[in-house]
C-alpha cells in the first residue's frame, strides 16, 4: 500500500481511543489513515459533523488529488472509478474467499481538509463526501487553472468553471447607466436606485450651470440661486427648495417654489436634461420583461400552430447563441431560427403615440408641416398666416409622406440659408422663441401636460417662436443669443419651459 | 427687453456660437440644448441635417462643418430614435465630405477591420428582430411551392444564400406535398464561403431528416460578376429564382461615364414616355438585344436637369442589370421572387437621396426601437452594422461603389418587364401566412397590403419592402 506511506506524512496517529476514530488496518482500498482531532466527540450534531460515529479520514493533498484512487491490492494498478477497479479485480482469478472485498463495512467516512489553518481541518468540521473534500481544497486552497474567456473570472474545480460557462454573458441585465447585472434581483434593486441617481447628478450640473449665468429672479429677487432652486424643476421634487435660497427670500419665493413644486412634481421629472431617466422608466421596465421573456427557458411563446415543425421553433435560443458564440463560428444556427419564431420584444410599450419620444416618422411629418407652412420667405407674415393651420395636429397637408419633392420643399426652412439673415433679424423681435415652441408642440396634449401649459392662451404670437428658432438653425444658430438674452425667468432654459405657465400672467409685459 | 441679457451674449446675427466663449469645463456649451424635449430636439435635427445635407450638396465644407458640429450636440448613436438618425446620417456625410481629400479618406480607412463574422451576425439579427426577411422568406416559397406544382425536379436559384431557415421552411411545404417532395436543387451564391459551408451542412441535414432528395450547390462569388452560365440548369428541371433585396446591387454604375455618353437626351426623354407600349409590343428577344447593344438609350439620363422621382417611367441607366436579367430569362425561370426596399435611393442628385432616406430609414428605425427595447446591444448593432452602413453607402457613395441602390416597385416592373418578364400575382394564400406570423408573434404595427398582385409590407402606412412574382411572359 504505497499510499499508506504517503499519507503517512499527513499521519495524525491516534494516540486516544477514541470509540469514532477506529483503525481497519487491512488492506482497505485508498489510503485510509485514522485521524482524530483535539474535541472529544462528544458534540454530536455538529454542522459539518453529522456523525460522531463516523470514520475519519485525512488525506494528503497529493492523495486528494490524485486521480487514481481506488488500486488494486494485487497489483497496485490504480482506477479511477471502484466499479473499473472490481472490473480489473476479476481478472485476477482470486479464489472465492478472497473474492470479496475485504472488509465490506460500508461505514461512514468523513473526510478532513489537509491544510492546517483551514477550518475543515478540523475533523469535527470533516466534510461527509470525499468529492467535496476534493473541490474544497481545490477551491480554497488550490490554484484557479480554470479561467472564463469572456469574464476572465479564474476557478480551480473544473466543473465550476464549466458551470460558469453555460451561464456568462447569458443572463446579463443591463442598467442604462450601463452597469451590468448577471442576477435579476441585484439588477432590478439597482434600476430603482438609477434613476434617483442620475437625476441628482444631473441636478447637480443643472445647479451648477444655471447658477453661472446668474439671472435675474423672476420676483425682482436678485438673487439667482433661488431661482435655480426653483427653475431646477426636475429636481424640484426631490431637492428641497430651501437649500439654496438665504434666509431672506425664503419668504417671498416660497410661495412661488411650492407653486411649482406643487404642480409638476412628477412632470419635471421627465424634463430632467437628461432624459434618459425618465424615458428609461418606461423602457426598462419593459426591458425587464423583454429580458424575462427571452431567457424564460425556452417555453414556447408562438402561439400559431404553424405549418413549420417544432424543431424549428425555440423562442430565444437563437438570440442567445448568436450572442454567446461569438468565439465560435456564428453561422451556426443549430436548431436555431426559424421563419416562424417571432423576437421577444416588448409587446406593447411603444405604442407611437404614447411614447415619451415621437417616432422619428412623425417628427419628420412634423417638420415637413412646418417648412411647408414657412416657405413664405417673409418669416413673419408667412408664419402669421400658418398660425391658424399649424395648430392642428392632423395638419393641412397630408402629402407628407414619401414626395421628396414635396418634402424637400417642405423642408425649404433649411434651404433658404443665405436669405435668412433679415429673418434672424426680424426673429428678435419674436416673443419667446422658446415659449412659442413650446405652445406650437403643445398641440400634442400629451407634451402639454409635462409642461403644463396650456395651449390656448399663448395664442398668435407664440407659434412664429418655432420657425424662428428653426430658421436660426438654419441661418446662424443664434437661438442661443435669444435664448441668453431672455428676460426675466430665463435663468435656466428649462425654467422658461416650465415656468411658462408661470410667465403667463407676466405674458402681456414679456409681449 | 429681450435684448437684455448678459453680456457674453451678444444679439448681433453674424455672431456665430456666442456661447463658444464660455469655458468647456462647463461640460457642452450648449447646456440649454439639454433642456430640449425629444420632440423639439428631433424637430431641430431634422432641419440641420436638412440644412447640412444642402451644404455638402452644394460643395461648402466650411458651412457642412459648421452644421456638423451642431448636429454633434444633439445627436447620438444611443439616444432616442431621431437621434440615432441623426447620427448615422451625419456620419454619412461626413464621409461623403471626406471624400474630397481622397489621400485623408484613403487613409483613415485603410486600418478598418472589417468582420465577417460580424455582418453575418448582423444579418441573422435582422432576420430575427424584425419580420421582414421572415415574410418574405414565406411569401417566396409560397410562390416558388404554387409554380412548382406537379414538378418533380426542382432547382432555386437563391442569389443570397445566407439564411437556412428560408429553406428550411420550403422543405416542410414540399414534403407536406400530396405528391410528396420533389426532387430538389439549390444553387447558393455568396461572396463568403463559410456562409455557404453552414448552408449546406444545415440544409441537407434538413433534408436528410425530411427524407427530401436534395442537394445543394455553393458558389463564392459576388452578384455582379455572376455567370448564370454556369449554373449548370439541367434541362428537364423547373426552375425558380429567389432575390431578396439583391437585385438593387446590380443597378450599381458608372453614373459619370453614362452622363457624359448620352448624347441626345431629348429623343430619349421621347422615347420614355412610350416605353411602357413599345415593350408590351416588341418582340422581347429582339429587345433584349437591344437592350445588350445599346441599354443607355433606352433609359432617361440621370442628369439632373431631369426631375428624376416625378416621372415614373425615367428608369436610371444600369447596363448590368439589363444582362443580368436577361442571362436569367435565357434560362427560362418557371418564377422570380424579388423582394427589394419599397423606397426611391437612387436619386440623381444628393438631396434626393437624402431626403427619401430619412423617411425610409426613420420608418425602419422607429420599428426596430418598437419591436426591440432601447438599450439592446444587438439592435443598435443592426443599426449601425446594417442601416448605418447602407445609410453610408447611398448617401457618401456614388458610382459603382454605390451599391444600395434602392429602388421602388414600379421602376421594378418596369425593369423586369423591359427584360421580357410578366409578373405573376402572388397568391392570397401567401398573403394570409404571412400575415398569421405577424399575429401569432405578436408583432404590432406591421401591415401587409396587396397592390396589384404584389405585395408590400408596411410599417405602420409606411411602405418599406416589396415582394413581387415573376415568370416568363409568353406572347400570345
Amino acid at each position: 500500500m504505497g499510499e499508506l506511506e504517503n499519507s503517512s506524512s499527513m499521519a495524525v496517529s491516534t494516540a486516544s481511543g477514541e470509540a469514532s476514530a477506529s483503525s481497519s488496518g487491512n488492506q482497505i482500498q485508498g489510503t485510509q489513515l485514522v485521524a482524530e482531532g483535539g474535541p472529544p466527540k462528544k458534540k454530536r450534531n455538529l454542522p459539518g459533523m453529522p456523525d460522531p460515529d463516523a470514520e475519519v479520514i485525512a488525506l494528503s493533498p497529493k492523495t486528494l488529488l490524485a486521480t487514481n484512487r481506488f488500486v488494486c491490492e494485487i497489483c497496485n494498478k490504480g482506477f479511477q472509478r471502484d466499479q473499473n477497479l472490481q472490473l480489473h479485480r476479476r481478472g485476477h482469478n482470486l479464489p472465492w474467499k478472497l473474492r470479496q472485498r475485504i472488509s465490506k463495512e460500508i461505514r461512514k467516512r468523513v473526510y478532513v481538509c489537509p491544510e492546517p489553518s483551514c477550518v475543515h481541518h478540523n475533523p469535527a468540521r470533516a466534510l461527509g463526501d470525499l468529492t467535496g473534500i476534493k473541490k474544497h481544497f481545490c477551491r480554497k486552497h488550490g490554484e484557479k487553472k480554470w479561467k472564463c474567456e469572456r469574464c476572465s473570472k479564474k476557478y480551480a474545480v473544473q466543473s465550476d468553471w464549466k458551470a460558469h460557462m453555460k451561464t456568462c454573458g447569458t443572463r446579463e441585465y443591463k442598467c442604462d447607466c450601463g452597469t451590468i447585472f448577471s442576477r435579476r434581483d441585484s439588477f432590478i434593486t439597482h434600476r430603482a436606485f438609477c434613476d434617483a441617481l442620475a437625476e441628482e447628478s444631473a441636478r447637480a450640473q443643472t445647479l451648477t450651470v444655471s447658477n453661472t449665468e446668474g439671472n435675474m429672479n423672476v420676483n425682482g429677487n436678485g438673487n439667482g440661486k433661488s431661482i435655480v432652486g426653483a427653475g431646477g424643476g426636475g429636481g424640484a421634487a426631490t431637492s428641497p427648495p430651501p437649500q439654496p435660497l438665504t434666509p431672506s427670500t425664503t419668504s417671498v419665493v416660497s410661495p412661488g417654489l411650492s407653486i411649482q413644486s406643487s404642480e409638476m412634481p412628477e412632470n419635471t421629472m421627465g424634463l430632467s436634461p437628461p432624459i434618459t431617466p425618465a424615458a428609461t422608466s418606461a423602457p426598462s421596465t419593459s426591458s425587464s420583461n423583454v429580458f424575462a421573456s427571452i431567457f424564460a427557458p425556452q417555453t414556447q411563446q408562438s402561439k400559431m400552430p404553424a405549418p413549420a415543425s417544432s424543431i424549428l421553433q425555440s423562442a430565444a435560443a437563437p438570440l442567445e447563441r448568436t450572442s454567446l458564440s461569438l468565439s465560435s463560428p456564428l453561422y451556426l444556427s443549430n436548431n436555431g431560427s426559424s421563419i416562424f419564431t417571432g423576437p421577444e420584444h416588448d409587446h406593447c410599450h411603444y405604442a407611437p403615440s404614447a411614447q415619451p419620444a415621437m417616432s422619428a416618422t412623425a417628427l419628420l411629418q412634423k417638420a415637413a408641416q412646418m417648412g411647408a407652412a414657412a416657405s413664405n420667405p417673409s418669416l413673419l407674415r408667412g408664419l402669421g398666416l400658418a398660425v391658424s393651420s399649424s395648430p392642428s395636429a392632423a395638419g393641412p397637408d397630408p402629402n407628407v409622406k414619401a414626395e421628396s419633392s414635396s418634402v424637400a420643399a417642405g423642408l425649404g426652412l433649411g434651404l433658404p440659408l443665405n436669405g435668412s439673415s433679415s429673418g434672424l433679424n426680424t426673429h428678435h423681435h419674436h416673443h419667446h422663441p422658446m415659449i412659442g415652441s413650446s405652445s406650437l408642440f403643445g398641440n400634442k396634449p400629451t407634451t402639454l401636460d409635462l409642461l403644463g401649459l396650456g395651449i390656448a392662451d399663448h395664442g398668435g404670437a407664440s407659434p412664429n417662436g418655432l420657425s424662428a428658432f428653426l430658421t436660426s438653425f438654419g441661418g446662424g444658430f443664434n437661438v442661443g443669443a435669444a435664448t441668453s438674452s431672455y428676460p426675466a425667468g430665463g435663468n435656466s432654459p428649462r425654467d422658461t419651459w416650465e415656468g411658462a405657465a408661470e410667465r403667463k400672467p407676466n405674458g402681456p409685459a414679456m409681449l | 427687453m429681450i435684448q437684455e441679457g448678459p453680456s457674453s451674449v451678444t444679439s448681433s446675427p453674424l455672431q456665430f456660437f456666442p456661447w463658444m466663449s464660455l469655458s468647456p469645463g462647463l461640460g457642452s456649451p450648449f447646456p440649454w440644448l439639454r433642456e430640449l424635449k425629444s420632440e423639439e430636439r428631433g424637430l431641430c435635427l431634422i432641419h440641420l441635417l436638412v440644412a447640412c445635407a444642402n451644404h455638402v450638396a452644394a460643395g461648402s465644407l466650411e458651412n457642412a462643418n459648421i452644421g456638423l458640429e451642431q448636429i454633434s450636440h444633439l445627436a447620438s448613436p444611443d439616444g432616442d430614435t431621431m437621434q440615432r438618425i441623426a447620427a448615422y446620417f451625419t456620419e454619412a456625410l461626413a464621409d461623403r465630405m471626406l471624400k474630397a481629400w481622397p489621400g485623408l479618406h484613403k487613409a483613415l480607412n485603410s486600418t478598418k477591420i472589417s468582420s465577417v463574422s460580424d455582418e453575418i451576425l448582423v444579418k441573422k439579427l435582422f432576420f430575427e428582430l424584425c419580420p421582414f426577411l421572415k415574410l418574405a422568406y414565406i411569401i417566396t416559397n409560397q410562390a416558388i411551392v404554387e409554380a412548382m406544382e406537379g414538378e418533380k425536379m426542382v432547382h432555386i436559384i437563391d442569389l443570397d444564400s445566407s439564411e437556412p431557415a428560408q429553406w428550411i421552411n420550403l422543405f416542410q411545404t414540399f414534403s407536406a406535398r400530396p405528391e410528396g417532395p420533389p426532387h430538389l436543387r439549390i444553387t447558393g451564391i455568396h461572396e463568403q464561403k463559410e456562409v455557404l459551408e453552414q448552408m449546406a451542412l444545415r440544409l441537407t441535414e434538413e433534408a436528410e431528416k425530411l427524407d427530401i432528395p436534395f442537394q445543394f450547390n455553393p458558389i463564392v462569388c459576388k452578384l455582379e460578376n455572376l455567370d448564370l452560365e454556369n449554373l449548370r440548369v439541367k434541362t428537364g428541371e423547373a426552375l425558380a429564382v429567389s432575390s431578396v433585396l439583391q437585385l438593387h446591387s446590380l443597378l450599381a454604375t458608372d453614373d459619370e461615364m453614362l452622363r457624359r455618353n448620352i448624347n441626345s437626351p431629348s429623343i430619349s426623354r421621347n422615347l420614355n414616355t412610350n416605353l411602357s407600349h413599345r415593350v408590351l409590343q416588341m418582340n422581347h428577344r429582339t429587345l433584349g438585344e437591344w437592350l445588350e447593344r445599346d441599354p443607355v438609350h433606352i433609359y432617361s439620363p440621370s442628369s439632373s436637369d431631369l426631375p428624376s422621382p416625378s416621372s415614373p417611367l425615367s428608369l436610371a441607366p444600369a447596363p448590368r442589370i439589363g444582362s443580368f436579367l436577361n442571362a436569367l430569362r435565357a434560362l427560362s425561370p418557371k418564377v422570380i421572387v424579388v423582394t427589394e426596399q419599397e423606397s426611391n435611393h437612387n436619386g440623381a442628385t444628393l438631396m434626393d437621396r437624402v431626403m427619401e432616406a430619412l423617411n425610409f430609414y426613420a420608418a425602419l428605425f422607429d420599428c426596430l426601437q418598437s419591436t426591440v427595447s432601447r438599450a439592446q446591444v444587438e439592435r443598435q448593432k443592426v443599426e449601425k452594422m446594417l442601416f448605418g452602413e447602407e445609410i453610408k453607402n447611398i448617401i457618401a457613395c456614388e458610382g459603382l461603389e454605390r451599391r444600395d441602390r434602392h429602388e421602388k416597385l414600379e421602376k421594378w416592373i418596369l425593369r423586369l418587364e423591359l427584360a421580357g418578364f410578366g409578373r405573376v400575382p402572388l397568391s392570397y394564400h401567401g398573403m394570409l401566412q404571412a400575415g398569421r406570423l405577424l399575429q401569432s408573434n405578436n408583432y404590432d404595427g406591421y401591415k401587409i397590403k396587396e397592390e396589384n398582385g404584389c405585395l408590400v409590407m408596411c410599417w405602420q402606412e409606411r411602405a418599406l419592402y416589396s415582394i413581387s412574382a415573376w415568370g416568363f411572359r409568353r406572347y400570345d
